[in-house]
């Protein structure tokens, strides 16, 4: 498995672990009655800030197992993957931000709106590296 | 517009990596610039390399084009 290879799947884990618990604890089953803004900024913060120093601990230590290649620029399949996952992205952070821009305003608000467009971002990024790790293990032409 | 014939881009990588005394796909792939798993990748026919990495893999052999790469129809 190449070192990018290894940095997608990383990177897919860790953000459906990460937002999986923060969807999970803003969900309405888990959510405090009459939470403030303070509580879901701590929520975020917390989670961004732990996910963060996950994922930078676990590169370094992926980069040092898998030496200089860690270093190398990436290659043409590997740019051509990273295209194909972003432009599959696109659709679905355009679906998101369609829905949270155009349709929410008239029947949500506040940290609805925030939550619903941060559901956008992280399901594109899902996408793309669902898309990323897909074509490494199935082939450029799968 | 027509909708292509069907076929598929082979190669002979494997076999001139052997006659070039058991070259690695590693080694193949530092003189070409690209990752192992790359090279394994257009050896499985799973990526279809562009016309200028077409030409360095042949280049590396010292073959034409046509004797690395064949379409098959």
């Amino acid at each position: 498995m190449s070192f990018r290879e290894k940095i997608a799947w990383l990177s897919l884990i860790a953000m459906v672990v990460a937002y999986g618990v923060y969807f999970t604890l803003v969900s309405p089953a888990f959510l405090p009655a009459g939470a403030s803004t303070g509580y879901f900024l701590a929520l975020l913060g917390g989670i961004l800030t732990v996910q963060a120093v996950l994922v930078t601990i676990a590169s370094i230590v992926l980069a040092i197992q898998t030496g200089r290649d860690a270093n190398a620029p990436a290659d043409e399949r590997e740019r051509a993957i990273a295209r194909r996952g972003a432009a599959i992205a696109y659709f679905v952070l355009m679906v998101g931000i369609i829905v949270v821009g155009c349709v929410m305003p008239f029947s949500a608000g506040g940290w609805h709106i925030v939550n619903a467009a941060l559901l956008a971002l992280v399901a594109s990024e899902i996408v793309r590296y669902g898309v990323i790790v897909m074509s490494y293990r199935r082939g450029w032409h799968g | 517009m027509a909708k292509p014939l069907p076929g598929r881009v082979v190669n002979q990588i494997r076999l001139l990596r052997f006659m070039a005394n058991e070259m690695t796909q590693a080694e193949l792939g530092e003189r070409i610039g690209m990752t192992r798993q790359t090279v394994a990748a257009i050896e499985a026919g799973k990526y279809s390399p562009t016309l200028e990495a077409a030409f360095r893999i042949a280049q590396v052999f010292g073959k034409p084009l046509d004797e690395v790469f064949q379409w098959e129809g």
